[in-house]
């Protein structure tokens, strides 16, 4: 029998499982057999089980404390090369992630409109029949690639493209063109490769290119720069905001948003026309130098100081001291530096900085990735030949936009065209597109051109609010993944806990919907230790032993200290200059593009992380809400005081897609031209019952840019006005007026 | 004898809490509470000449501590490690330590009748257990936090002063305060900017300790506590008078790190 339930009853019956879990208390379920089996506990149910966070990407390892059967306290794993002993105030907070409250914990059907939150509880049975059943609908209709399929960077996201790649679809969107394509398109361009490593052992000189390292943590790499800075590494950083890094930073540079590009530049000149730069390197590993050094011929420090508004002199005397450091210098190359449409030009600089002082093998390496070769994996047939277009424009529109990571705006803007086609079915694991993507009007409009949505997460985020069909996962504690190679050693995640309710895990969702679709041939694994078991099988070594060490060491990988001086380019070399890119219409080597300004009595609107949050995923975490400052949008104090606004007033943003309403922290700590909203607040399902109500979106406010080259997302090109808003009922309550409907 | 120091180094403090949610986490601190704050310089300066220090803040283990002479029934105790102690059970919500701790640590809640404190043990448990740290040390991305034998944690408070004596000012905060305590703080500026308090320390805990307990605890103590109290059921009484303000406030106090 079904029955409708509002959503306070929902609520009700979602807390009956952790009605013993009044706000502040932990009393977690028993410790998983699994771990328990591990050894790792004594015969009271004492001890300590190694597994892996998630509550970023980074993914540190880190330690359960299990006493009397239950999971008491996370620390880092010091064995762990991302963790080193360390967990961040996310990691820290892992436990309340899994104990939420707000957990879903049954397959959910929803009975209301979609968006009011009215759902009904299902067995998996019926929730899988019943997306399988309409999966299979849409694909016998349409096509397959009338379904999207999208989800967030993840360690069983293997399992998840055999998934879409098995029923068909070409089309796959991830986050990546909302953080780091400029990034990685630039790297593969330059290095052949996404990701260079970077080591601080040696280093002596850092620039930071809006890497805010000391709030965007990567646990590791924040250890190696506070310790570098610690014994006196000169780092030189640039932000329009007074961050918790420019804090830390000897140098802070306010630069004005967008320019980056020229500052790097203008580097490059003073550089290459000192004869500052490492010839021998130049000459033997890179190609294009003569087009590059031509190029940047262009740009003087006095024409770079007009356009970022820092000084001539300053700039001259940077490149110097860069190129003084010589291999010992690393340019950081951000993830999203400035995030304009010259993104790409801008990382393609900072990847010739570093080619042209010859730091490879000092502070850059080649990257080890997360594959190994190793491992062993299911056997599984050819995926089926896909011959419809894309929907985001990869690669016919976008040649240099690796498949993997897409386009995920471009995406969205061609389901509310529908154009080249129209799609009809989206299954969304672990991703929350309604908060992330740009211009939330617009997501939502898409999400309206649905006949069917499928969500699988741990809660309710924005997306499932919105979904037909909710599959509860099993969060990072409850649940296996597959093993993820880091160096000389494949990682281990494992449950430390038995799943809450009927929580699974995504191995088990993939497989048992692929099941259905006819797809098990993609899904030859019995349970999660037999996938487990099958990996492992090359190497002879049993589950039981890495359950209890947390890891498995790898035989011959490992790249510490060595670097290989071969890149994965056209020409094997380091491309300063890319013919490629040139052929395609494009620049061949950095050059600049000017940014657009915002008109008068506008500000740029800025973004960027901050400690206590990742993206638009932790908001519901207590423990973080508890430790995270009032999300407001910043203002100079100045400015804020000629415009008539004080400290904690009510303001209007408004850009040319939307509204918010938030209050306003007036502050010394940012250029006068701009505003900054922190990400990841301003939630539309009132299923967050910590997160609802708090904060303002900063994607209602953001404008759709996509940069030709790498598809990166410009999440700074977006300019608002801000007003104070005279009587301001919303104080009340705390909660920001959502009025982009 | 304390066996046990920390030393916090405000230089490397990146204000990212993790020590604050290790802390939560580790002891169950209901989610109204916290045992460790963040002591901050707030943003100073005028753009684009900024600065801004941070450091984790919670009670510093005096050597000589006030709080155990003021508590009348032992809730309160130094143990043989050196770690100050509190327990709930014997505790009578008499608010003596709070007025006594020179430190502003003991906090309690004015709401409720039974008013208990929540405060650092040095996560005494997790080193019984024979985990190395506690958990706000142990867990610290910069080393902000370091925990190891008190005379240790004070040495090298010293050195790197003496190493880098224009990174520091030449002060050891916890060294002489109130006596001693076993958390030394060093820091790129003076401690008042940090918001650390240091008007009512002296380096004699003794004579502020009979002060406080045999002169004016009771006194002062008991006047604070009706008058706080009082204070507390007026705005309860505003406050009801208006509901909705009521909830901002309820969700205001969830943040114990109120900016700038």
């Amino acid at each position: 029998m079904t029955t409708t339930v509002s959503r306070r009853e929902f609520l009700k019956l979602g807390g009956a499982f952790t009605a013993a879990l009044a706000v502040g208390q932990m009393l977690p379920p028993m410790v998983a057999e699994a771990a328990r089996q591990s050894g790792y506990l004594n015969a009271a149910g004492d001890g300590f089980v190694p597994s892996m966070c998630e509550m970023c990407v980074w993914r540190c390892g880190l330690i359960a404390k299990v006493k009397n059967g239950r999971v008491v306290k996370l620390d880092g794993n010091p064995e762990h090369p991302h963790s080193k002993g360390n967990l961040c105030p996310r990691g820290q907070s892992g436990l309340m992630n899994t104990y939420d409250p707000d957990r879903v914990l049954t397959p959910l059907i929803r009975v209301g409109k979609r968006g009011e939150g009215l759902f009904r509880k299902a067995t998996w049975d019926e929730a899988l029949d019943l997306v399988s059943k309409k999966m299979l609908d849409i694909k016998q209709k349409y096509g397959p690639e009338a379904m999207v399929f999208s989800s967030t960077h993840n360690i069983s996201q293997p399992l998840f493209e055999n998934l879409l790649y098995a029923f068909g679809s070409p089309n796959y969107g991830t986050q990546r063109s909302l953080c780091f394509n400029a990034m990685i398109v630039s790297n593969i361009m330059t290095y052949g490769m996404e990701e260079p490593e970077r080591s601080y052992d040696k280093v002596k000189y850092i620039i930071l290119t809006g890497r805010n390292l000391m709030e965007a943590i990567s646990t590791s790499e924040t250890h190696d720069l506070s310790f570098a800075i610690d014994r006196g590494v000169k780092v030189v950083y640039l932000d329009p905001r007074f961050t918790k890094t420019a804090a830390k930073a000897t140098e802070w540079l306010p630069i004005k948003p967008g320019t980056d590009l020229a500052f790097h530049l203008a580097l490059l000149h003073v550089i290459i026309s000192e004869n500052l730069y490492n010839q021998d390197f130049v000459n033997q590993y890179t190609v294009g130098f003569d087009k590059l050094a031509s190029e940047v011929q262009k740009y003087p420090p006095e024409w770079a100081s007009t356009i970022t508004g820092i000084p001539a002199d300053t700039i001259t005397r940077i490149a110097r001291e860069f190129a003084a450091a010589g291999k010992y210098a690393l340019a950081h190359n951000g993830w999203r530096t400035s995030n304009f449409v010259n993104s790409f030009a801008t990382e393609r600089a900072i990847a010739a900085l570093n080619a042209i002082v010859g730091n490879w093998g000092t502070t850059m390496f080649p990257s080890s990735g997360e594959e190994s070769g190793a491992l062993g994996a299911p056997p599984q047939p050819p995926f089926p030949r896909v011959s419809a277009l894309r929907l985001d424009g990869v690669p016919w529109k976008y040649p240099f936009v690796p498949l993997k990571l897409g386009i995920f705006q471009e995406l969205r803007d061609a389901i509310v065209k529908g154009d080249p086609y129209t799609p009809h079915g989206w299954f969304i694991s672990r991703q929350n597109p309604i908060l992330s993507l740009p211009d939330r009007n617009k997501t939502l409009e898409a999400f309206g051109k649905m006949d069917f949505i499928v969500t699988v997460d741990i809660f309710l985020n924005d997306t499932a609010w919105f979904s037909d069909v909710v599959l509860p996962e099993a969060s990072y504690l409850e649940r296996y993944d597959p093993l993820l190679p880091v160096g000389d050693k494949a990682f281990l995640r494992q449950p430390v806990i038995e799943p809450q309710g009927d929580a699974k895990s995504a191995l088990w969702i993939y497989k048992n919907l692929g099941e259905r679709l006819g797809l098990g041939d993609y899904f030859q694994y019995k349970d999660e230790e037999d996938y487990l078991k099958q990996q492992l099988a090359p190497l002879g070594v049993s589950l039981d032993e890495v359950k209890a060490k947390g890891y498995v060491q790898l035989p011959g990988e490992g790249n510490e200290g060595s670097a290989e001086y071969k890149w994965n380019t056209a020409s094997t070399k380091i491309e300063l200059y890319s013919d490629s890119l040139e052929k395609a219409g494009f620049a061949g080597c950095a050059n600049w593009e000017e940014p657009p300004q915002p008109a008068p009595g506008q500000f740029y609107l800025l973004t960027g992380k901050v400690a206590q949050q990742t993206q638009f995923a932790t908001q519901n975490n207590q423990l973080l809400h508890k430790y995270s400052d009032e999300p407001r949008l910043w203002m100079n104090a100045k400015v804020a005081a000629q415009q008539g606004l004080k400290d904690g007033d009510w303001v209007e943003v408004t850009s040319e897609v939307g509204k918010v309403h938030i209050r306003l922290l007036a502050t010394e700590a940012i250029r006068p031209d701009c505003v900054y909203l922190v990400p990841g607040y301003g939630h539309l399902s009132k299923g967050l019952t910590t997160a609802f109500g708090v904060g303002a979106s900063d994607s209602v406010l953001h404008v759709s840019y996509t940069d030709p080259v790498s598809g990166s997302q410009a999440l700074t090109q977006t300019f608002v006005s801000v007003s104070k808003i005279a009587d301001a009922p919303q104080e009340k309550t705390r909660k920001p007026l959502y009025l982009g409907e | 004898m304390a066996k046990y120091g920390f030393l916090i180094d405000a230089s490397r403090c990146i204000d990212c809490r993790a020590c604050l949610v290790a802390c939560s986490a580790e002891n169950n601190v209901p989610m109204t509470h916290t045992r460790i704050w963040i002591k901050e310089t707030g943003v100073t300066g005028e753009f684009p000449d900024l600065k801004r220090y941070t450091a984790p803040y919670h009670c510093m283990h005096c050597v000589d501590p006030s709080c155990v002479s003021a508590c009348t029934v032992g809730a309160l105790q130094m143990n043989k490690d050196g770690i100050i102690t509190y327990d709930k059970d014997r505790c009578i919500g008499c608010r003596y330590c709070m007025y006594a701790c020179p430190f502003e640590v003991p906090h309690f809640e004015w709401d409720k009748q039974l008013a208990l404190i929540n405060k650092c043990d040095l996560c005494v448990n997790r080193l019984e257990e024979g985990q190395a740290e506690p958990a706000c040390a142990a867990t610290c991305p910069t080393d902000a936090i370091q925990f190891g034998k008190r005379d240790d944690m004070l040495a090298l408070a010293h050195e790197r002063i003496k190493n880098e004596p224009n990174r520091y000012i030449n002060h050891v905060f916890g060294e002489h305060e109130n006596g001693g305590t076993s958390t030394f703080y060093i820091s790129p500026v003076p401690f008042e900017e940090l918001g650390f308090p240091t008007t009512k320390l002296t380096e004699s805990p003794a004579e502020f300790n009979r002060m406080t307990t045999e002169k004016g605890t009771p006194i002062i103590a008991g006047s604070v506590l009706t008058g706080m109290t009082g204070i507390y059921l007026a705005l309860e009484h505003l406050e009801k008078k208006n509901p909705v303000h009521h909830i901002e406030e309820l969700e205001h106090s969830e943040s114990t790190h109120e900016k700038e």
